[in-house]
């Protein structure tokens, strides 16, 4: 029932005057996926040094919790373009996006990254000033800060697998990975 | 020099061969792991050039950031250039005639050049010693080389 909306949903986006534009235009599409690709530069960068303090393996000198302010107003910049870009490329290919089992991979991703964030700060914050200038930040928030860091491989992994499409709707596949598709009878 | 020979043979070298016919060996292995570098890289080059902008972590010595991200740029560095070649090397022939690697390929001989004849040896001494305007110049010029290096790595696969 779900992926029969998702399907015509997708299908639905995929008439739109929009959609067609951006998909035919070489430079457009290209350019808002570049633009997506870089922005990693940015939204990862600075999160894996977020990440990579919390572990002690960067500047361990500096204060912790004044590292993770410090980068976070740049790392939310880069996160926006990074989901307006996604969102425009998801726009472009909405039929061929999902039914990607790659894509619906990384939305879990997303959401379970997002939700080990939002953990990681109110933990954080929670216990602000008892070890900020210690080499390393306490277990519970280096678990926190090595699961964002597998769990950012993750999504860069199976988003740059989006463009594969060994897995789908229209080849031939395995009841499991025909479900995990999402992929609907015609 | 005549190179289009040494990149035949790339491409049936052993590097060659794993990356062409193991399609989820080159897109984990190759392009994911490359663009995980990708983010370390630019991460390390963006923390430190908006420190010398002034744009974050003010209240952090600038030679304190820089020492510390050019640790990272390091490996991620060897990093990607290590996945670079394994991708490359599979679709040698093709890299050869495209405009985008040999722009790519320049403009990173350009980075690691910048790096480590001018911003390196320049950031290594007192901060406090060099023109401020020399700073941001340095972080601007770096911001912009690195960004070209990625955007023209991305345009090598839609030539």
């Amino acid at each position: 029932m779900i992926n029969e909306l998702l399907v015509q949903f997708a299908e639905w986006l995929y008439a739109t005057g929009g959609s067609r534009a951006i998909e035919e235009s070489y430079y457009m599409y290209n350019w808002i996926e570049t633009t997506h690709v870089l922005t990693v530069m940015l939204s990862l960068g600075m999160l894996v040094f977020i990440d990579l303090r919390m572990l002690g393996l960067a500047m361990p000198g500096v204060s912790a919790t004044n590292i993770a302010d410090r980068l976070n107003i740049p790392m939310m910049v880069g996160f926006g373009i990074m989901f307006i870009t996604g969102l425009l490329l998801f726009y472009a290919k909405p039929t061929y996006t999902i039914n990607s089992i790659w894509f619906r991979v990384k939305m879990v991703l997303l959401l379970v990254a997002f939700v080990n964030a939002i953990m990681f700060h109110k933990r954080m914050k929670a216990s602000v000033g008892s070890w900020e200038h210690e080499r390393k930040a306490p277990r519970h928030l280096q678990i926190s800060a090595a699961l964002s860091l597998g769990l950012w491989a993750g999504v860069v992994t199976t988003g740059r697998l989006i463009a594969y499409d060994w897995y789908h709707c229209y080849k031939e596949l395995s009841p499991f990975m025909n479900w995990a598709a999402g992929c609907v009878a015609d | 020099m005549e190179l289009l020979p040494l990149f035949s043979w790339a491409e049936t070298s052993f590097l060659g061969y794993i990356g062409k016919t193991y399609g989820g060996v080159y897109a984990t292995f190759g392009q994911s792991v490359h663009l995980m570098a990708l983010a370390v890289l630019g991460g390390s080059v963006l923390v430190t050039d908006l420190r010398l902008l002034g744009v974050i972590m003010k209240d952090v010595p600038s030679t304190v950031v820089a020492d510390q991200a050019h640790k990272w740029f390091k490996i991620s560095l060897v990093a990607i250039m290590a996945t670079g070649i394994f991708m490359a090397a599979a679709v040698a022939e093709r890299m050869y005639y495209s405009d985008f690697f040999w722009a790519k390929m320049s403009a990173l001989l350009v980075g690691i050049i910048f790096v480590f004849a001018i911003k390196r040896p320049l950031l290594k001494g007192n901060h406090n010693e060099i023109q401020p305007w020399l700073l941001k110049l340095v972080a601007v010029a770096s911001i912009t080389i690195w960004f070209s290096v990625a955007a023209t790595g991305r345009w090598i696969g839609f030539s």
